[in-house]
């Protein structure tokens, strides 16, 4: 009975082994189609630069430069120096890094433009390395490069006038901003 | 305002221009802005200058000539003979039993954003002299023990000719006689 019934179980067991190998081939393919636009782009940060004043929110693009008290005989803050002194005017300054940072871009190198956000206040004026200020945006530097930090002078010329007569006022907080552009060359 | 057609197709033209420059990445801008904050405050510096006749007796000059921190050197006096080592310095006798030496200098006195009118002006010895030895500026006899005024309004930015004066008796043993000589000026 046995012996009959062993070709059967046989057959069965070749059968289900083919099954299986049948099931282990079965694929399925898939396919996705993708788009991306490459968007290009420039962004400029202020970096504080080794001493000089330690900028605030350094590593963005709205930074501050707290110069402290200054004057024309007395100590000045860490990383403010005064090059010059006298006879009508002192002048106090410091300096900090911009990074113009591009991807993207067929552009070798920027343009760089500043401007005070507001008149100056009297007794004083600003310059951005040799290039004084006003509310029209100057040219600071026509040939930046990218992806690197950019030295920078910011200097106060201040009136040694007493207040009322032409100099600043004395023993007030005074701000100012400045507006810094870069454009891709 | 109505457009017309050849406004209007050029108004698309510069506007595709706008776009092809803007891929191409010419039109790239990025802006920062950097506030900076400070208060100016009013100042006054005090420095010594050698005197235009310096090099003349009475005008010895001075080390650093031009800073706030010289020095004056007054060389080798004595009693008998009378006399100092130094050209520059004025020797004399003002007293049977006491010999002057003396030179002179400028102290310059300069304002910043101010408006003070002048300043007075003192000084002090930094330490008490030997007995019989006196030390003077414009024959005001200088303490160690507080600021004896010199000036009560000298005027910012001019030149004020000082003298500084030694007298030493002639029973004062021989020795080396250094001082420190502080000038204080304030604003009025």
């Amino acid at each position: 009975m046995l012996n009959r019934l062993y070709p059967i179980r046989t057959l069965a067991l070749i059968a289900t082994m083919l099954w299986g190998a049948a099931l282990v081939a079965q694929t399925a393919t898939g396919t996705i189609n993708t788009t991306l636009v490459n968007k290009s782009g420039i962004s400029l940060i202020f970096v504080t630069a080794p001493g000089n004043v330690n900028l605030g929110n350094s590593g963005t693009s709205a930074a501050s430069a707290n110069f402290g008290i200054i004057s024309a005989f007395g100590t000045l803050s860490a990383g403010v120096t005064r090059p010059s002194v006298g006879p009508t005017t002192f002048t106090v300054q410091t300096s900090f890094d911009i990074d113009v940072i591009e991807g993207g871009l067929t552009s070798a190198s920027y343009t760089l433009t500043a401007n005070l956000a507001a008149a100056a206040p009297t007794g004083i004026s600003y310059k951005v390395d040799t290039v004084s200020l006003t509310t029209a945006a100057q040219t600071i530097q026509t040939n930046g490069t990218y992806n690197t930090d950019v030295l920078h002078n910011l200097g106060l010329i201040v009136s040694m006038s007493p207040p009322g007569a032409g100099g600043p006022a004395v023993g007030f907080p005074i701000t100012a901003t400045i507006n810094f552009t870069a454009t891709a060359n | 305002m109505r457009l017309n057609r050849g406004s209007i197709a050029r108004l698309i033209v510069i506007a595709l221009c706008c776009v092809f420059y803007t891929i191409l990445g010419q039109c790239q801008t990025s802006t920062g802005q950097l506030s900076i904050s400070l208060t100016v405050q009013s100042s006054i510096s005090l420095v010594f200058q050698n005197n235009p006749s310096v090099g003349t007796n009475g005008f010895c000059a001075l080390t650093n000539s031009g800073t706030n921190n010289v020095t004056l050197d007054l060389g080798t006096a004595a009693f008998t003979p009378a006399s100092d080592n130094l050209a520059c310095v004025a020797y004399s006798h003002i007293s049977a039993n006491t010999y002057q030496v003396s030179s002179a200098f400028d102290v310059v006195v300069t304002k910043a954003n101010t408006s003070s009118p002048n300043y007075r002006l003192a000084a002090e010895i930094s330490t008490a002299p030997p007995a019989s030895v006196v030390w003077l500026i414009n024959n005001v006899t200088l303490t160690n023990t507080a600021f004896t005024q010199l000036d009560g309004s000298d005027n910012y930015s001019q030149a004020i000719t000082k003298t500084l004066q030694v007298q030493v008796g002639n029973a004062v043993p021989a020795q080396a006689m250094a001082e420190t000589v502080t000038f204080l000026a304030t604003a009025n």
